[in-house]
């Protein structure tokens, strides 16, 4: 037992110093607050929480649509069933932050089961298709359930995590930060471990990999369901935030989101998704303000700068900015995830 | 549950069906003979309804609007195609996915800019505004009838193109083996190029078809493409046949479910349950068609592609 | 009296619409043994491989693996069981280094990849294992070389060493020397020689001194079906071999 913990910690170690650029932008989330406390900016920490959040699930999507080669549109579903897990349990008198965090684990991991094993064994453009139309029908599904508010939403109240106080909103901050890190290990380990690699290894040749006597089902089903979980995740701690949810938060854009915070930041690795999210959400923030300085009269229309450069990105940006760091700092020091 | 509410909502569904059968049409050639992950097929709809709604506008006449408009869609798929769309087909399926959303975001932003975002008044044109007695004592809406006639003219041209002429005999092939019909030196990429456009205009057509009956609003196009989706996965990638049948089971089902299931479900079970239950599973209930139809033939009904 | 067959083919029929691909076969494949099968262009030596290795149904027929029926398992399962393959086309892991493709293949034969801690490619009992699977066919120099970089007659050489590490019963190995230079085939042909006695093979190949110089046994297929099957000298001899398949190269 202790050598085990003894190797955890060597390994976590080591992985960090592999993967510098992770946990040098996870340590700035950290140290963030106390930037926007002497600098009198508490709105950017509700920016800074959006985009922990945000790359938290940006961060399951990877493992399999990334290192797993899995294109899974549907993931925003996962976001919300995990928030309206929490907004559910609350509805039914459960205060226990705990508690709706166990149920949005439980509840996608279920639904990352169903789906997966549905969605798994077609591929290609069909699987994409199918993983769509499965999150519209939960779309549809909470639009129509009026009791939890249907289109509109429901109101939550800040739960009680037992030993924190969530009133003070930077302990929620720094509740995300925790899960937000521990989700980094987790994927850390799981990207290089036996299970880790297969994935990869499907990704590159999947009939090569059933050619050693292996079932690539089994090892996608499990992605599927990691990557259902951590997006349930950050659901419930959005909607703990938020202390309101609603269907607009697995609208089928909001998978779309999360795969161009991942192509921005650099596919299949670890730091990735999060320095995608952090550019994304800066890009919604700058952009209109852009527009409004250059061309007041469309400042509303700021998306329409959005579409071309995500097309500008997809058609000449190669392995994200991760990528681009890499090439711009040879060596080993931008973080590349795997070896 | 009257007979005349049992009728009624029947021509609903075929007429829902027919629409989404020409909007599920053009995708499913884009799908299955360009392995091309087109998103942004909802927004040939939505350019299909502003440029009728548009026209007619102009010139106060529905039907010069949709005349004039079906060159527009057919112009703005070959363009997209010409200019973006084939630097696309080398790419994999996430790229292309990203790029038509991006597309999507860009042309809903541009019909945003020229025409507003609330939706736009499209009226029905005054030869059709009447009712229709389908049965006696059955008045049906003259326009809904004629969207359903419509609807089946085209689909029989489709058909009647597709299995008939030589053109139609290269979409076969390129649906049932895009490698080897570029083999046989048939020019694929006049060939893309068309088809791409011609399943933009039918889709157009659905928009323009549309207009009058729902809202024409930037986005509209959306619930369509995905519906549209569920219906190429139940009929089959590349196949307009199943496209077909399954575009019509799609309508009816939706159409019939939404309207009896929460009836049929309080036979069953308590009224509460039921009121709270029914609108939910029947707003499911094409899904699960669709899951239902991928456990027992993950191809779909109709595939296109040879074994 | 002869072994019992390692692989033992009875009576396997398919068709594709009016095409039959595969008529009637039957044969054996006996334990240590280098079994060639020959044929002409377009005989249905692929589609029958597809079968044995469980790509492909037939419509009727048995495939017999030590004794076990093996006919209705699925890839993952045949391979467990002891099939192991080479295929025509390089069929490896490009995204990956040469060792890191026999860790791979090493790791999925001990058959515990459900594991989510420890790095897969830091592991040093995988890694001695992997080199020694490389060792087999003369690629533990390279091991650091990422495939995409390799020659094709290295990569034939990886296709092979992956096959061979999943410990076959018997090893299908389909046109192993397919595109090689004269060299490489050499090579090649005396790893597979140096394998007879290990493991049982059956070798697809059009090249007739390949097949003349490895095969013990020899079996022709002709339009899907079996016209004979003996030792090199018996098929050199034989008649209707003769009329069927002109000799030489296929």
């Amino acid at each position: 037992m202790l050598g085990y913990l003894v190797d955890l910690m060597r390994l976590s170690r080591d992985g960090i110093r592999d993967n510098r650029l992770l946990w040098l932008l996870i340590a700035g989330f950290a140290l963030f607050p106390i930037f926007t406390h002497f600098a009198d900016l508490p709105f950017w920490n509700d920016v800074a929480m959006r985009i922990m959040l945000l790359g938290m699930a940006a961060m399951g999507l990877n493992l399999v649509l990334g290192y797993g080669g899995m294109v899974s549109f549907g993931h925003a579903a996962f976001i919300g069933i995990g928030a309206y897990c929490v907004g559910i349990s609350q509805f039914y008198g459960i205060t226990n932050g705990w508690a709706h965090l166990l149920f949005s684990l439980v509840a996608c991991g279920a639904a990352g089961l169903v789906i997966g094993y549905l969605a798994l064994r077609t591929s290609g453009i069909y699987f994409i298709m199918i993983t769509l139309a499965f999150a519209q029908m939960l779309f549809f599904l909470f639009v129509s359930l009026e009791t939890y508010g249907g289109d509109d939403g429901m109101s939550i109240d800040r739960a009680a995590f037992g030993v924190v106080d969530l009133y003070d909103p930077l302990r929620l901050y720094f509740l995300t930060w925790i899960c937000l890190a521990l989700v980094g290990l987790a994927l850390m380990f799981i990207v290089r471990s036996r299970f880790g690699v297969t994935l990869r290894a499907i990704k590159s040749n999947e009939s090569r990999v059933e050619a050693m006597g292996l079932v690539p089902l089994r090892f996608k089903i499990t992605g599927y369901v990691i990557s259902a979980v951590i997006c349930g995740l950050a659901g419930a701690l959005f909607a703990s935030w938020q202390e309101y949810v609603s269907p607009d938060i697995m609208h089928w854009t909001r998978s779309g989101e999360l795969m161009i915070i991942i192509i921005l930041g650099g596919l299949a690795t670890l730091a990735g998704p999060l320095l995608g999210a952090i550019v994304f959400l800066l890009l919604e923030e700058m952009l209109p303000w852009l527009l409004g300085v250059v061309a007041p009269a469309y400042a509303e229309n700021w998306m329409i700068l959005f579409g071309p450069i995500l097309i500008m990105v997809v058609m000449f940006g190669r392995g994200g900015l991760v990528g681009l760091l890499d090439r711009w700092w040879a060596a080993d020091k931008a973080g590349r995830s795997v070896r | 549950m009257t007979m005349t509410l049992i009728l009624e909502q029947t021509f609903n569904g075929l007429q829902a069906g027919v629409t989404l059968f020409l909007v599920a049409a053009g995708l499913t050639l884009i799908l299955g003979i360009m392995d091309f992950v087109f998103l942004a097929h909802g927004a040939q709809v939505m350019i299909g309804a502003y440029a009728a709604a548009a026209i007619t506008g102009a010139t106060g006449n529905f039907y010069l609007g949709l005349l004039l408009a079906i060159p527009v869609t057919f112009a703005s798929g070959y363009l997209l195609e010409f200019l973006i769309i084939r630097h696309l087909y080398q790419r994999d399926h996430m790229e292309q996915v990203l790029a038509t959303f991006g597309l999507i975001l860009f042309f809903n932003e541009v019909i945003r800019i020229g025409f507003g975002p609330a939706a736009l008044y499209s009226d029905l044109p005054p030869s059709l505004s009447g009712f229709v007695e389908i049965l006696p004592d059955t008045p049906y809406p003259a326009y809904r009838l004629a969207v359903i006639l419509a609807g089946l003219v085209l689909a029989l041209a489709i058909h009647l193109f597709v299995s008939r002429t030589r053109v139609g005999a290269m979409v076969r092939a390129g649906a049932n083996n895009p490698m080897m019909t570029a083999a046989l030196g048939i020019n694929i990429k006049i060939l893309f190029r068309l088809i791409f456009a011609t399943g933009a205009c039918f889709a157009g057509v659905a928009g323009m078809l549309l207009g009058p009956l729902t809202s024409v609003q930037p986005g509209m196009g959306e619930p369509l493409l995905i519906l549209s989706l569920v219906v190429i996965i139940i009929g089959g990638i590349g196949s307009v046949r199943g496209a077909f049948i399954a575009a019509i089971i799609v309508g009816l089902v939706d159409t019939l479910g939404r309207v009896f299931l929460p009836a049929l479900l309080r036979l069953v079970i308590d009224q509460a349950a039921a009121d709270g239950a029914g609108p939910a599973l029947a707003s499911m209930l094409v899904y699960i068609l669709m899951a239902l139809v991928l456990i027992f033939r993950p191809t779909g009904l109709f595939p296109a592609k040879g074994s | 009296m002869t072994p019992n067959p390692v692989l033992e083919i009875t009576d396997l029929d398919k068709s594709f619409g009016a095409l039959t691909a595969t008529k009637n076969v039957s044969f054996r494949v006996l334990p240590g043994e280098i079994h060639a099968l020959i044929g002409p262009n377009g005989a249905g030596k692929t589609t029958l491989v597809q079968q044995i290795y469980g790509a492909l149904a037939p419509d009727r027929g048995h495939i017999h693996l030590m004794g076990r029926d093996i006919t209705a398992l699925s890839i993952p399962e045949r391979v467990r069981a002891g099939i192991g393959r080479s295929f025509q086309i390089s069929n490896v892991l490009m995204d990956f280094t040469i060792l890191e493709n026999a860790i791979i293949a090493e790791q999925a034969r001990r058959g515990d990849s459900f594991r989510f801690v420890y790095p897969a490619f830091s592991d040093a009992s995988l890694i001695a294992g992997a080199y020694h699977i490389l060792e087999r066919v003369g690629l533990a120099d390279q091991a650091d070389r990422p495939v995409q970089d390799l020659a094709h007659g290295d990569r034939r050489m990886l296709e092979l060493a992956l096959a061979l590490a999943t410990a076959p019963s018997v090893l299908l190995l389909d046109e192993p020397m397919a595109g090689t230079g004269p060299q490489d085939s050499r090579r090649m042909a005396d790893i597979i020689d140096q394998l007879r006695g290990q493991v049982a093979i059956l070798l697809i190949e059009h090249d007739m001194d390949v097949v003349f110089r490895l095969a013990d046994r020899i079996s022709v297929l002709v339009e899907g079906a079996i016209i004979a099957t003996g030792t090199a000298e018996e098929i050199s001899g034989n008649d209707a071999v003769k009329a069927a398949y002109l000799g030489g190269e296929g």
